[in-house]
């Protein structure tokens, strides 16, 4: 361990355990300052599905320990078995005293900090089907939550002087999907969390839910259980991607999921990209390679305080076909079961070392000045299709922004606009009176609004912001055509005409507005309408809804285009472009700024060799890959990188 | 005995039949009130797998089948909600047994039952469940795929070849591609109610009418006439090529193509017969290459000429540009079931494993959708009748 390394691991667990509260400012999401990024991994306490429980963590944990830490992990997130603990109620196993002595020796040893999580489902080590427990339920019984509560304590009290020890987590998302209301969830949180703060005021305490994923899990609003910790988690589950996106992970919008909910999940607390990796073993090795080196920059990329693999080593199960199905996700890892790393730990290994050059100058991201508005039906449940169409429709405007190249994040419909230089509304079936009273406050302030239509009937204040009579909803058509009738208003704009099903249209009256594009008959499609010291732009079809069905992604690039050329120029009248320009819509760049010269990061989501060509607005003296070599000179604001399938490239860039 | 619904299901169902998905759901929850009704749960099982919203898709087909375990439309609904969200292939299996049980002559019940059994790595029983399904129906051409792609898997490409072309032989795509476009080349001229057709062009079409009906020796009839009155007319020539190829006289087909080429270079349905002809020919695969870029180029925007070059291309072994080509036609119809197959083919051969199964996936979707299944159960179902 050099003591470059040794700084920088103490400097990861600096960034992640940052007060938020001692920087308001936070919430206004203010350009995120990230020392270093410390990457890390989850270890399971059985590698073999045969092993018993109390074969918890009864194996060579050093040797383990000690790869990862050549590797250049930092982090290491353990799960305490309760079974194992607590056999007898009130009675505390020696034995496991000394095994996690030995976990937490073997971390310090390798200069490795423990993110030690307490109540966990992994599948088959029964970490807490406590047999004394007698069925009943351990999130809600008093007696058990007790039990809960002085295990939690013992173990917080046995390792508060532990240097190695980074972090308390309470729990992980499928033994705390168990949970069947919000206000039960915060009960137990708040408990357990004062519980260990009585003991341990200094470190951080989080618990392994992503709102985001929670929501559709479990119809639980877990936002409020999560106030009040040290940071909090993302992760997409196997059942979110699976709703979210379309085809595999590495492919189409999935690649941008995890950034998505990283955005999401961000608030005043820093959020740590919890689960990196593939869900099962349907994926080659080809394919959990691209996916790690996707997500794992796409956290850099995007503002994540650190980012944690989903296993070290695969699982072995039993051989009882059919048994592909992992409720838990938790069978595939970074090495085989052999214990030979596989192409995505090497993917890990070259990652942390990006990482680590990173840090050394510190970088800060660019501050998003486009925001996306999840809007509150989100949390409708059915029949009300909004709570399902709305995070996906989200979702795709954000691919369409970052294909734009606009730094954008992802801003809750209740949550401060003023921020922001333009918002996004997509396909939003409603909006409450008030928020449209907030954004037509916005838009006069001299802000920028594009919304589409989500259907229903529009709010007569709507109706003001955008200058438009709103005559009625046509319904569903099968197709989308556009006849530009104002080039270059609103960006390049070509007229098409795509088969996109879309269920409503609507039919818009004349008023003051521009209009910008109609369809094939003449209604208007695009409109732009100056309110105030800011404009609003209105398409008359829910693009973005229609955009994240199926099979849409290829077939309708006129669609995506339109889109991409709007957001893109009403960002840049707005002020909130991007430095710099590039040429491709599948390279997410971003430009972070560090104490030594700015960083640029340049992520490749297809699985297409590119070669993106990046104009800066200032002239450029050299770049140079952040890993090392000599800096190549460049004699102009431009320059082209070359990205393989899947590929990133991080470069230092010196100015004239 | 046919079922009485209720004033909310109808509504749901004819909204949901129109695509108003967001209002039929509304309607079908107000009917959930009747804990003892599958109906409206079948509508939303429906109307969720329509937006591919498949927990709650799961969770409402599974409501009906346990309020009537013979509720065909909900099992239908259920296994393509498991088979699309992917991951749940042991479920999945149940119920597509269910279904061939409730109803053994749906093919698509033993098709769906053979993927998901071939996803769940029980490789013999999956092909036991194809080759049921080409009993029920020999001309099913997604079950020829399927075990294509078992061959792909088990013996590698050389052995798979022979399969994807009895499959794409069987794909009724081809033949519609190529009436589609001698149509579009001949024109609207209407075949006479009574009486014999007179000009050329109602010949044609008469020609056409008969073509695709199959009456082939109807049809040669009146392409014989129009080529009476000029054997330079290209269109006929190319009629009559597509006539003799599909009465496997392949040379003919070859000259009567070549012939319309001579007079008419890159009419697409010429072209079309040629490189079908071609790839039949062993040896030829490089000329049908050849012959299919042409037609690719003439018809820029259709995916089936894509599809051709890449199935031709995979035969020489070019995995890459067959990929391309195959990705080139789903973006064109992503309903393609054949250009999903075949992309898929190439996948596996880049051990692209996830990919290749979504792409066979979403084949599996467009062609129970296509089918149109779930209505025709639905509508059997609720007429108390058998389906098929």
């Amino acid at each position: 361990m050099t003591a470059r390394k040794k700084k920088a691991v103490a400097a990861a667990a600096e960034a992640l355990a940052a007060d938020p509260a001692e920087d308001a400012e936070a919430v206004e999401r203010e350009p995120v300052r990230v020392p270093v990024f410390p990457v890390g991994v989850n270890y399971y306490p059985l590698i073999q599905e045969r092993e018993s429980w109390s074969d918890w963590y009864d194996r060579d944990v050093e040797t383990d320990f000690a790869q990862l830490a050549r590797a250049g992990f930092s982090l290491v997130r353990v799960f305490v078995s309760w079974k194992y603990f607590e056999q007898q109620v009130g009675q505390y196993a020696d034995d496991a005293d000394d095994r996690l002595a030995r976990l937490v020796a073997a971390a310090r040893d390798n200069k490795l900090k423990l993110i030690v999580t307490f109540f966990a489902d992994d599948g088959f080590s029964e970490l807490v089907d406590v047999p004394w427990a007698k069925g009943r339920d351990p999130r809600t019984d008093a007696y058990l939550v007790d039990r809960e509560t002085a295990l939690v304590q013992r173990i917080v009290m046995a390792l508060r002087r532990e240097e190695a020890i980074f972090a308390w987590d309470l729990g992980n998302e499928p033994f705390l999907a168990r949970f069947e209301s919000a206000e039960a969830l915060r009960v137990w949180a708040a408990k357990l969390r004062d519980a260990i703060r009585e003991i341990d005021k200094e470190r951080p305490v989080t618990i392994g839910i992503d709102a985001e994923t929670f929501q559709l899990a479990t119809g639980i609003d877990a936002r409020t259980a999560l106030d009040d910790f040290g940071f909090v988690v993302s992760h997409p589950t196997a059942a979110y991607r699976i709703y979210a996106t379309e085809g595999p992970m590495t492919s189409r919008s999935g690649t941008y999921l995890d950034s998505f909910l990283l955005h999401v999940a961000r608030g005043a607390l820093p959020v740590l990209l919890d689960d990196v990796g593939v869900f099962s073993l349907d994926y080659s090795a080809f394919e959990e390679a691209a996916h790690t080196r996707l997500a794992l920059y796409s956290a850099v990329m995007n503002g994540a305080a650190g980012a944690v693999l989903r296993r070290f080593r695969d699982a072995q199960t039993e051989n009882r076909e059919p048994y592909f199905r992992d409720p838990y996700e938790v069978l595939v890892g970074v090495e085989d079961s052999d214990g030979i790393g596989k192409p995505s730990f090497a993917e890990a290994r070259r990652f942390a070392k990006v990482a680590l050059r990173l840090g050394r100058g510190g970088y800060a991201l660019p501050r998003e000045r486009v925001a996306v508005v999840m809007p509150a039906e989100r949390w409708e449940p059915l029949p009300s299709l909004a709570g399902l169409h709305a995070p996906r429709s989200c979702l795709q405007a954000y691919v369409s922004a970052k294909e734009a190249h606009v730094p954008v994040t992802v801003v809750h419909e209740d949550e401060d606009l003023g921020a922001y230089r333009m918002l996004v509304v997509p396909s939003a079936f409603k909006l409450s009176a008030e928020t449209w009273e907030r954004i037509e406050a916005f838009v006069q302030g001299g802000g920028s609004l594009f919304a589409s239509y989500g259907g229903g009937d529009a709010e007569p204040g709507a109706r003001q912001l955008f200058g438009m009579e709103f005559l009625g909803d046509d319904g569903p058509r099968r197709a989308v055509s556009c006849r530009v009738a104002q080039p270059g208003m609103l960006g390049d704009l070509t007229s098409f005409d795509a088969a996109l099903p879309v269920e409503h249209y609507a039919l818009l009256g004349r008023g003051d507005a521009i209009v910008v594009a109609t369809d094939a008959t003449g209604n208007p499609l695009l409109t732009m309408n100056r309110f105030g010291q800011g404009q609003a732009v209105f398409l008359a079809v829910p693009a973005e809804r229609g955009l994240a069905q199926p099979d849409t992604w290829g077939a309708l690039s006129p669609v995506r285009d339109l889109l991409r050329a709007v957001y893109g120029s009403q960002a840049a009248a707005a002020g909130a472009a991007a430095p710099l320009a590039c040429d491709r819509p599948e390279a997410e760049v971003v430009l972070a700024s560090g104490d030594d010269g700015d960083v640029l990061m340049v992520l490749n989501h297809s699985g297409e060799r590119v070669t993106a060509n990046l104009t800066f607005e200032r002239r450029v003296a050299s770049v140079g890959d952040i890993r090392g070599g000599a800096p190549v000179p460049v004699t102009g604001p431009s320059f082209a990188t070359v990205l393989a399938p899947f590929g990133a490239a991080v470069l230092r860039v010196t100015y004239v | 005995m046919p079922r009485t619904r209720s004033q909310h299901v109808a509504a749901a169902e004819q909204l949901a039949r129109e695509g108003r998905y967001a209002k039929a759901a509304v309607e079908a929850w107000d009917a959930l009130a009747d804990r003892n009704d599958p109906l409206p749960r079948i509508i939303l099982a429906e109307v969720m797998l329509a937006d591919d919203f498949y927990e709650p898709a799961i969770r409402f087909a599974t409501e009906a089948i346990e309020l009537d375990p013979d509720c065909a439309p909900a099992y239908l609904a259920l296994g393509l909600a498991y088979d699309r969200r992917g991951g749940m292939w042991d479920q999945s299996i149940l119920v597509w047994h269910e279904l061939a049980e409730v109803v053994p002559d749906l093919v698509t019940a033993h098709v769906q039952l053979g993927e998901a059994l071939a996803t769940a790595n029980f490789d013999e029983e999956a092909i036991d469940a194809w080759k049921t399904a080409l009993a029920l129906d020999p001309r099913e051409p997604r079950a020829m795929y399927d075990l294509a792609v078992a061959a792909l898997k088990r013996e590698g490409v050389a052995t798979a070849l022979p399969g994807f072309r009895k499959a794409g032989e069987l794909d009724p795509s081809g033949d519609e591609l190529f009436l589609a476009m001698l149509q579009g080349a001949v024109g609207s001229a209407a075949v006479p109610g009574r009486g014999d057709p007179k000009t050329r062009g109602e010949k044609l079409r008469a020609a056409l009418d008969k073509a695709w009906y199959e009456d082939l020796f109807g049809a040669m009839d009146y392409v014989r006439s129009v080529l009476d009155a000029d054997h330079e007319d290209a269109e006929a020539l190319a009629l009559a090529a597509w006539i003799y190829l599909k009465q496997e006289a392949v040379n003919e087909a070859v000259a009567c193509a070549a012939r319309a080429l001579a007079l008419a270079p890159d009419e697409p349905p010429a072209l079309y017969v040629l490189g079908v002809a071609y790839a039949k020919r062993p040896g030829l695969a490089a000329q049908a290459a050849e012959v299919f870029s042409r037609l690719a180029a003439a018809v820029p925007n259709s995916a089936l000429p894509h599809v051709l070059l890449a199935e031709t291309l995979l035969g020489l072994q070019l995995y890459a540009q067959a990929g391309r080509s195959f990705r080139r036609a789903v973006t064109l119809d992503p309903t393609c079931v054949r250009a999903r197959f075949g992309l898929a083919t190439a996948y596996l051969t880049e051990g692209r494993h996830a990919d290749a199964n979504w792409e066979m996936r979403r084949a599996a979707y467009y062609d129970t959708r296509r089918k149109g299944h779930f209505w025709r159960l639905y509508d059997a179902y609720v007429g108390g009748g058998d389906e098929e």
